[in-house]
């Protein structure tokens, strides 16, 4: 029987869970907001960036809350090592070239993981187990309470970068147009390098947050590819208040999907507002600059 | 009660095996068992050993190995295994099985792991008309709806599961048994299948069944099962789940702060992956799967000390699947022995007509290749301080342990 503690515990579930596709969205929605790329290796470098929390976590016993910085800091410098050795050739020479780069990508990054790591999950945690909130109607768990502020943390941080900083503002122009904002002056060939390396950073810290509440394993990519899609449709391509409001549309629906269909329907419910936002505003529900960026 | 932990020396061990080899190639001689020939029996298979059940390919293969060096002992001929990876694909190992019987002359066929890699391998051994042998297969239904010929499953069905679970729960004194059972039922054939036996044995036995939930398989959040389960007061969860599955839902309870008196996973909880990724968090789990260390008797002895000379073990627990696959390799050998040949008709025919002992039980066959009805005593396993011990049915065995119930919470783990 669905009572109303259980559909309230589901929505505070789905909005903890939305803040991180939300920033697993975000490097996606960024990337492909300014550099017009789909990085179908996004799934994957979350992967890696979940991967190396855990196994700092195992190696020192040190948080992956701190270990995300680790995390952003060396898939920052994939970022910029990819785009500075792979993809300048190929972005804005049309869109099969980098797609087919980063899906292969994407397959090598998947079978390293396998290799070195091999096909086990694994996890880590905060060292605070079956800690939370019980505020009578619902419980906050306290790991997925600290991933969410850490999440919507990342997202206003970026949001920040992008709207009171000199390169924020440099790869918002090139965004606008990239031609004018080469004739301003602004080095557009390093913007493109800057913004690949935030958007793998964020995938990057995005792996080490859900590195603290679900198993990783190195097949995990595609399917947080795909929730990442469906957060940045939702939210609309480069919006940062869409991608947060996505993430949680996606998160609370998923959710009340399971709780009231059961949970092999479970991603019905999503996949069916996804397709609804496709027909009724392709652009996503903040596709048109609604957050001021 | 039986102990199995009679010291056996490996100079002992190695008397008997000789021992055994002798009479057996005397009998040949005598008798001409499998016809004096000379002819290899060549057998193929699949491990996965790379892909989602990594974690239990070496197992696998260990065990499968462990059983060709004792059929080559025992038989009057040589036994060749080819064993590859299957990536845990079943596209793969059909390839991987086109191309092993397309290049040997293969005379029988072992499966994987999970009835989705081990139905893909007997489809095709059903085409090939070879017989076919397929542990970690739980589902019933493609052995009464697909025609079965040829595959057969040394193996406890959904039914034998069951009788265990109910078997388990019988062991806790009256006084104390739980009575309300929640059932996570992942959306597969199998998953309905399991769900629906657990439902009617326990229901008929007086046991409330208060959730029945479905879940996909592959779903990383089980929050809303875990929110489903406190409201319902589930004492008893039941599901089966695969193995990244069902750690990720242990998990999930750990952080929600619930979980049920007794848990028991299916599959989920069979390999070593479990104690890895979860630690003392994967402690009282259950499980069913096939073998557990601490049963007894039909060379489940002879396994462990041939086990721990081959392999540098650290643990005196061997892991569930190898005994499963050696399991698995004692019905070969007896069905050839039986056979007296390695014509693919006659194996199939020593197949069902003949009981075979092994280190699960005794047991012979349906004709659809179940194995028969009530013969097999499901073993359940107990995850605890990292190995996977016996908790019913009740053996005496070192190796065993006495069923803990019930789960503390977290708070007091």
């Amino acid at each position: 029987m669905v009572t109303g503690e259980l559909v309230s515990q589901s929505i505070v579930n789905g909005l903890l869970l939305g803040g991180i596709y939300a920033v697993a969205a975000l490097g996606l929605s960024l990337v492909f907001g300014i550099m017009d790329i789909v990085n179908l290796a996004h799934g994957h470098m979350l992967m890696v960036g979940a991967y190396v929390a855990i196994l700092l976590f195992a190696a020192t016993g040190i948080t992956p809350l701190l270990g995300m910085f680790l995390a952003i800091g060396l898939l920052f410098a994939l970022g910029i090592v990819l785009q500075k050795v792979l993809l300048k050739h190929v972005v804005g020479e049309g869109i099969e070239q980098p797609i087919i780069v980063l899906f292969g990508l994407a397959l090598i990054l998947q079978n390293i993981g396998q290799l070195v790591l091999g096909g086990d999950a694994r996890t880590a945690d905060l060292g605070i187990p079956g800690s939370g909130i019980d505020l009578g109607f619902v419980f906050l768990s306290l790991p997925r309470t600290v991933t969410f502020v850490v999440a919507v943390l990342l997202i206003v941080s970026t949001w920040a970068f992008l709207q009171y900083t000199r390169t924020g503002q440099a790869i918002r122009a090139t965004a606008q147009n990239r031609t004018a904002a080469k004739h301003m002056g602004i080095d557009t060939d390093r913007i493109y390098v800057i913004t690949l390396g935030i958007g793998t950073a964020l995938a990057g810290a995005a792996g080490a947050l859900l590195s603290m509440l679900f198993p990783i394993d190195p097949y995990i990519g595609w399917s947080y590819l795909l929730k990442a899609f469906a957060v940045v449709v939702l939210g609309g391509v480069g919006s940062i208040l869409g991608t947060l409001v996505g993430g949680v549309v996606l998160g609370v629906s998923e959710n009340l999907g399971a709780l009231y269909l059961g949970g092999g329907y479970r991603n019905v419910v999503s996949l069916l507002i996804f397709l609804g936002v496709l027909l009724l505003k392709p652009e996503g529900l903040f596709g048109s600059g609604g957050d001021g960026e | 009660m039986v102990n199995d932990d009679s010291p056996v020396t490996r100079r002992s061990y190695l008397k008997g095996t000789a021992g055994a080899a002798v009479t057996a190639s005397l009998a040949g001689c005598a008798f001409g068992g499998g016809g004096g020939s000379d002819d290899t029996l060549t057998i193929a298979g699949t491990v996965p050993e790379t892909g989602a059940f990594s974690s239990l390919g070496q197992d696998l293969r260990r065990g499968y190995e462990l059983g060709q060096a004792r059929m080559n002992e025992q038989l009057d001929r040589d036994v060749e295994l080819l064993l590859q990876d299957d990536e845990s694909d079943a596209q793969t190992l059909r390839q991987n099985l086109q191309q092993m019987t397309s290049n040997n002359d293969v005379n029988m066929i072992w499966g994987s792991f999970s009835s989705l890699l081990v139905t893909a391998g007997s489809a095709y051994a059903e085409n090939q008309n070879l017989p076919f042998l397929g542990i970690a297969f739980a589902y019933e239904e493609p052995h009464r709806n697909d025609n079965y010929e040829w595959t057969y499953a040394p193996f406890p069905k959904s039914r034998d599961v069951a009788r265990s679970t109910l078997g388990t729960l019988e062991l806790i004194p009256e006084s104390e048994r739980p009575s309300r059972v929640g059932i996570w039922e992942p959306n597969s054939g199998w998953g309905r299948e399991q769900a629906e036996y657990w439902e009617t044995r326990l229901g008929e036995a007086g046991y409330d069944i208060v959730l029945r939930e479905t879940f996909e398989i592959g779903s990383q959040d089980f929050s809303t099962l875990i929110s489903q389960s406190q409201s319902a007061d589930v004492e008893v969860l039941l599901s089966n789940p695969t193995p990244g599955g069902g750690i990720t839902a242990v998990n999930q309870m750990q952080s929600n702060n619930w979980s049920p008196d007794m848990l028991k996973f299916v599959r989920g909880a069979d390999p070593s992956a479990w104690w890895s990724a979860l630690g003392d968090a994967g402690a009282y789990a259950l499980m069913c799967p096939g073998w557990v260390p601490g049963l007894t008797g039909n060379g489940n002895q002879q396994l462990r000390e041939t086990y721990t000379s081959e392999y540098e073990t650290e643990g005196q627990y061997m892991p569930v699947n190898v005994g499963g696959s050696y399991n698995l390799t004692q019905v070969a050998l007896q069905a050839v022995q039986a056979a007296g040949s390695i014509e693919a008709e006659a194996i199939r025919d020593a197949l069902r007509s003949e009981t075979f002992q092994t280190v699960i039980g005794e047991f012979g066959f349906e004709d659809n290749g179940l194995p028969a009805e009530g013969e097999l005593t499901a073993p359940t396993g107990q995850w605890w301080d990292g190995a996977q011990r016996l908790a019913y049915p009740n053996t005496g065995s070192e190796r065993a342990l006495e069923f803990r119930y019930p789960i503390p919470p977290w708070s007091e783990r």
